[in-house]
């Protein structure tokens, strides 16, 4: 009998739904009825509440998932149908399993910190329940994504994570910029989502030729029943699948060549960055992989490609970071090599090695943003590195638990990210899944894997100098700023001219009276300057920093185990993912025995050599001045001017493409023609001149003739027809 | 007893003639006399609706009276399950596009009038079995829509009029042409003219109608196909759509957009499919092609529109384009994603010229440099106006959503298949379409609604009134039933969605009838020839009243 608590699955994603629906009707009311302190206590803490029940409620169903035997974890709960045609059939379906439940916890667990952590980062913001409302709804449809039984749940919950990213990018929508980073990212997003609508067809089209009796098409366990057989006997199609699939999962995982929404989508809220592109969102295309590995699998090339895509973007981003300036910013292009890291593990065929990266990834990297976050707001929401400087003095807890965080990320031996980086690249060196024509392309990156490491640890190193140590307080020691930055704010300060439309008969527009009444909005700017004094965060922001940190210290060990420790469990992760562990790899590499060897050290001497490099704070080739920077590091700043030329590409030449097509063949060609045709009949060229003349009634009559003609003429050809037989 | 179906057609009509008769000078007494007219008539429909069995494919309240026996000419009307839903999309929009017109202020009887005309051609073309009834409905809704540009318009609305009135005649006279070949036809082959629709279809599903005149099929088919690809309207027939969108007033850009268009499709539907099933599979290609260049070329025009207006009037030939590539994939899952799509563009186009007409009631304006941080100024107008963009946007979830993914599916499908010479390279290249639409809509919201607002006269502008939040919350119900809950749509739509698939697409004898009593169309869409169907006997002539009794 099956375990009554399944059933509450539906609450996992119906709370957070709740707490949305809450947030959109009741936020502003309860905010204006309470006063701005105690509303927002209130609402934030009800926001809260949502996540953390569905972590609740997570926890207790994968305690009995994990009751059940391996080979039963795969429980199906059954709702309504979504879509039933003839043809197919999408029922709303939800999946109990491992993978789903792994994310669930990741997702509420980690979500409900930043939610916490968010109530103290946003509490000056007008807008509170918008925030919430948006950070809820992201988080249901995250939960549809990973929970959803068939591709098109997914899909809902893909394109509405991309839709809540989009809004809470340009959650300050006053600045265009943030709108504009916004529309980015949705629409580089809708790129991939097309990708993986390709492959969706792809397979609904294979099952369907295939004449499967169970018309859910796109449900995981029609597909792993069906799929299998007819990839055997057409190993293209899992290629095809494969690439289709893969093109999704590098949009929303920000892989090149669609990496290049992710930096601009720093432009969100902290909070925003860290639950959305960090922790979350953006492994949903690691998790599609490892949920739809069946046609990897399958496919050596696509591996191949996923391998290689991964790296590179690994590589990459990592050289991108070192030309930032921007402390999010270099953790965007870090996140994005990271999901690089990931994108290894799954293109050598090491599915739960990725999930392994996700997870500790998201301990670490959401510990990052949070710490990047309360150093913005200690700094006065200055992100520029160069501003900082022995911030550690300042705000130390923020300062002890980023230090976690980043010695994780760098891959100091026994914390989280060491753990899942050297099985990425442990499993890369022995895996023959992704080969290329004969090339094992696993094997060279894991090789390269170590540089993508190194890089790593260096960069992240910077950051950290930068921000707590070196030489000076940077911020007083700022040039002076150029006042033409400022301009342009006062210019359209209220004209009191109205545009004569005559007397408002419908109330459209506030009276003078309800003008002056309106509260005028106080957007007081603390600028950072040289007497400004950081302060330490509000314990709502720094308790889910120091929960983080635990998580990144330790949770590597908790999932893996090692044999220093020997009564802790070895491979919990592996045995919980995957049904049936393979035994020891087999087969050897020259020098495999250095790889342990230099997987513990890597992440040492990047720390040592980052750390002798800016132990001084900033150095003058990094500084404020642009000009005497590096040749090599501004382009990496600049992100090799890839980003410049696609979004040129995209917008000059689109915009060029566009009004060509309507100017030119839209109003000549076809118009033209039209109106050519229309020159023949000199009766209608008469009709034009009289209709601008604006004899309506005249007109009018001569429609009406028109109109009796043409129905006379119906009546003679019928006559005629109708004569001849 | 009138029965129900020209109720449907009459009841605009009498509304009309009442009109007709007040005064000039009591405008809220014209306003109120169109309202009540179309609330009575969305009423009727919704009782029709009550009692529509969506279980057959057959036509349904069928109301026959012989017109003009010579030429085998009838008053001929029913409803199946592709015009059941047309006629509520219908008598839906008129309650809105009367009720937003409050607004017109000018010649308001003749405007209530004129739009209450609309409403009756509008409902006869959805109704007509017959093909010359179908034509003179057909005709009958371009004078109210002309007068209404012509009258009510912007400035150039006497060329955008004009525009409209000639593209869309010059269409349909070729289908006037063909029509009468069809009864010229089936003279030389039964020795009777007919123009009923349903006698026609069943001589060709019989396959004994275009035996010998073969060679006449492709051209009737283009004869029919012409008219319908302008109302769509489809590249390359589609530059009198912006002007005239732009010219008209709200009410007539709702109606245009959301009924006028959907005549196209339905068009196809219910003509070119069961008629021209012997030339329909080889030009599947080419009217495909057309499709694609339509979304393509509809959604890259529209991102560099500086009137909202226009904007959506492009978006329109893109997403019109959508249901033309799901019907024509002639797939099952294409054909409902094309059926349930027209629907839908109805609903979020329609919704969006009603938000673009409250804005432009207020402002005066509907361009793009007058816009601009309008969210702060209009928090409830700016979330309707985000839920209506992302349902045109395609968001899953959404109603937008359902019909592009099955048509794209269905498709995809026959591309697959290899179906009548189409490779999956077309409905891969028309899946980039949605990646445009996303740069038009949201380049759209942005530059409305994002920003800081500078403009002074937006800086006094109050948030949209109670009444209006009500006059849109059924488009925004309407969009998240549409998309969480299709399946209402659908059961309604099946049979007669896959009877029309078969019609086109199996060969002669094996074809679902209108008239033969024994064919039914099962769950799984194939055709089931039995003496006992479920369903109980359609008499000839059902009326409303004593039908169910």
């Amino acid at each position: 009998m099956q375990n009554p608590i399944f059933n509450q699955v539906w609450w996992i994603i119906g709370l957070p739904l709740i707490g949305f629906l809450i947030q959109c009707f009741f936020g502003k009311n309860v905010i204006e009825a309470l006063g701005p302190a105690k509303g927002k206590r209130v609402m934030g803490t009800l926001a809260v509440l949502a996540i953390a029940g569905s972590f609740g409620i997570g926890v207790a169903i994968i305690q009995a998932l994990a009751e059940l035997p391996p080979h039963d974890r795969g429980v199906i709960q059954t709702g309504l149908d979504w879509i039933r045609i003839a043809g197919i059939r999408i029922p709303f379906e939800l999946r109990i399993d491992p993978l789903s439940m792994t994310m669930v916890m990741v997702i509420t667990g980690i979500g409900s910190l930043i939610h916490l952590y968010a109530t103290g980062y946003m509490a000056e913001e007008k807008d509170y329940p918008r925030f919430f409302a948006y950070l809820n709804l992201f988080v249901a449809f995250m939960l549809m994504l990973v929970l959803g039984n068939n591709l098109a749940l997914l899909f809902i919950g893909w394109e509405g994570v991309g839709l809540c990213s989009y809004l809470l990018i340009g959650f300050w929508y006053k600045d265009f910029a943030n709108s504009i980073a916004a529309n980015k990212a949705f629409i580089v997003n809708r790129i991939g989502d097309v990708g993986l609508a390709l492959g969706m067809f792809l397979i609904v089209a294979l099952l369907a030729k295939e004449g499967i009796a169970d018309q859910r098409y796109l449900s995981y366990d029609v597909i792993f029943k069906a799929l299998p057989g007819i990839i055997e006997r057409e190993p293209m199609m899992a290629t095809a699948i494969a690439l289709c699939l893969f093109v999704g999962a590098c949009g929303k995982s920000a892989q090149f060549p669609l990496y290049l929404w992710l930096p601009d989508a720093m432009a969100g809220p902290t909070p925003v960055s860290a639950l959305i592109h960090a922790a979350t969102m953006v492994t949903a295309g690691v998790v599609l992989l490892t949920r739809m590995q069946i046609v990897f699998i399958a496919s050596p090339i696509a591996s191949a490609i996923v391998v290689i895509v991964g790296l590179f973007t690994a590589i990459f981003a990592a050289l991108i970071a070192f030309g930032q300036t921007d402390i999010k910013k270099v953790l965007a292009y870090s996140t994005v090599s990271q999901l690089g890291f990931m994108f290894i593990a799954c293109g050598v065929g090491a599915y739960w090695v990725g999930m392994f990266h996700v997870i500790t990834h998201a301990f670490f990297k959401a510990l990052l943003f949070l710490g990047s976050g309360a150093v913005i707001h200690a700094m006065a929401h200055d992100q520029d590195m160069r501003n900082y400087g022995k911030l550690q003095k300042y705000i130390p807890i923020t300062c002890a638990t980023m230090v976690i965080g980043w010695i994780a990320i760098a891959g100091i031996p026994l914390t989280s990210g060491w753990f899942s980086k050297e099985e990425i690249l442990h499993e890369a060196l022995f895996s023959h899944q992704a080969m290329l024509g004969g090339f094992n392309v696993g094997l060279a990156a894991g090789w390269i894997g170590f540089v993508a490491a190194l890089l790593t640890a260096i960069y992240m190193t910077r950051m950290m100098m930068l921000t707590f140590w070196g030489g000076q307080e940077r911020w007083r020691l700022i040039p002076a700023k150029n006042h033409e930055d400022h301009h342009g704010h006062d210019k359209h300060h209220a004209h009191a001219h109205h545009e004569d439309h005559g007397p408002d008969e419908h109330a459209f527009f506030m009276t003078d009276e309800e003008m002056a009444a309106q509260p005028h909005e106080h957007e007081h700017h603390h600028e950072l300057d040289e007497n400004h004094k950081p302060h330490e965060v509000p314990v709502s922001m720094w308790f889910p920093l120091v929960v983080l940190a635990l998580f990144s210290a330790g949770s590597g060990l908790w999932l893996k185990g090692h044999e220093w420790f020997g009564s802790v469990p070895k491979n919990r992760l592996e045995n919980w993912l995957v049904e049936h562990p393979h035994e020891a790899h087999h087969g050897t590499i020259k020098y495999g025995e250095l790889v342990p060897i230099l997987g513990m050290w890597i992440g040492v001497a990047g720390l040592i050599l980052g750390a002798l490099w800016y132990m001084r704070g900033l150095p003058k080739s990094e500084g404020w001045d642009l000009a005497r920077w590096n040749p090599l590091r501004r382009a990496a700043g600049n992100q090799f001017g890839y980003d410049a030329a696609m979004m040129n590409a995209g917008i000059e030449g689109g915009g060029t493409l566009a009004t060509w097509l309507w100017k030119v063949v839209d109003s000549k060609v076809i118009d033209g023609a039209v109106n050519g045709i229309g020159g023949l009949l000199s009766g209608v060229s008469k009709g034009y001149g009289w209709l601008q003349s604006g004899y309506t009634r005249g007109y009018a009559l001569m429609m009406l003739a028109g109109c009796a003609g043409l129905l006379g003429w119906i009546v003679y050809a019928i006559n005629n027809m109708g004569g001849k037989g | 007893m009138i029965p129900i179906l020209s109720w449907l057609i009459f009841i605009p009509l009498i509304g009309a003639l009442a009109l007709a008769v007040l005064p000039d000078d009591r405008k809220d007494l014209a306003r109120g006399t169109a309202l009540v007219t179309t609330i009575l008539t969305f009423g009727l429909s919704i009782i029709l609706f009550s009692k529509f069995n969506g279980e057959t494919f057959k036509f349904q309240f069928v109301e026959k009276i012989p017109w003009i026996e010579k030429f085998g000419i009838s008053y001929h009307l029913g409803v199946d399950g592709i015009s059941i839903w047309l006629v509520m999309l219908t008598t839906f929009l008129m309650v809105i596009s009367v009720w937003f017109s409050r607004y017109v202020n000018q010649k308001v009887k003749a405007y209530m009038a004129l739009l209450l005309l609309l409403e009756s051609a509008m409902l006869g073309v959805f109704l007509s079995l017959d093909l010359i009834l179908f034509f003179v409905f057909f005709e009958a809704t371009l004078v109210p829509m002309y007068f209404l540009i012509n009258i009510w318009g912007g400035e150039r609305r006497a060329y955008a009029a004009l525009k409209f009135f000639l593209f869309t005649a010059a269409g349909s006279i070729l289908m006037l042409v063909g029509m009468v070949m069809l009864a010229w036809i089936h003279q030389q082959q039964f020795g009777s003219m007919t123009f009923d629709l349903v006698q026609l279809q069943s001589s060709i599903a019989q396959g004994e109608f275009w035996t010998g005149f073969l060679h006449l099929q492709a051209i009737v088919f283009w004869f029919f196909m012409l008219a319908f690809l302008v109302k769509m309207p489809m590249f390359p027939f589609h530059t009198w759509l912006p002007d005239a969108h732009v010219e008209a007033p709200t009410a007539g850009s709702i109606i245009l957009a959301g009924v006028l268009l959907k005549m196209g499709t339905y068009g196809i539907l219910r003509f070119i499919m069961p008629l021209f099933p012997d030339v329909i599979g080889q030009f599947v290609l080419p009217v495909m092609i057309l499709a694609v260049i339509g979304i393509l070329y509809g959604g890259i025009v529209a991102a560099v529109q500086p009137d909202v207006k226009k904007l959506v009037a492009y978006s329109s030939v893109a997403h019109m384009g959508f249901v033309v590539l799901g019907i024509f994939s002639l797939t099952q899952t294409g054909i409902q994603g094309g059926a349930i799509q027209q629907l839908n563009h109805g609903v979020s186009t329609g919704a969006l010229f009603l938000m673009i007409g409250l804005i432009y009631e207020r402002r005066h304006t509907r361009m793009f440099k007058d816009f601009g941080g309008l969210k702060a100024q209009m928090p409830i107008y700016a979330m309707l106006f985000l839920i209506i963009m992302l349902s045109s946007v395609g968001l899953p979830g959404t109603n937008g959503f359902i019909g592009e993914f099955l048509a794209l599916m269905g498709a995809f499908q026959a591309g697959f298949a290899g179906m009548n010479g189409l490779t999956v390279v077309l409905p891969a290249i028309a899946a980039t379409g949605v990646i445009v639409a996303a740069v038009y809509l949201l380049i759209m919201f942005k530059d409305m609604f994002y920003g800081p607002n500078n403009n002074s006269e937006n800086q006094r502008l109050k948030d949209i009134k109670p009444w209006e939040v009500a006059m849109i919350a059924p488009f925004i119900i309407l969009i998240f039933w549409g998309g969480l809950q299709p399946a209402v749509f659908f059961e309604r739509m099946d049979a007669s969605l896959n009877a029309a698939r078969l019609m086109a697409t199996t060969p002669a004898g094996e074809r679902p009838n209108w008239s033969e009593k024994a064919h039914e169309i099962s769950a799984e869409g194939n055709l089931v020839v039995g003496e006992a169907t479920s369903f109980p006997d359609i008499p000839e002539t059902h009326f409303a009243t004593e039908g169910h009794h």
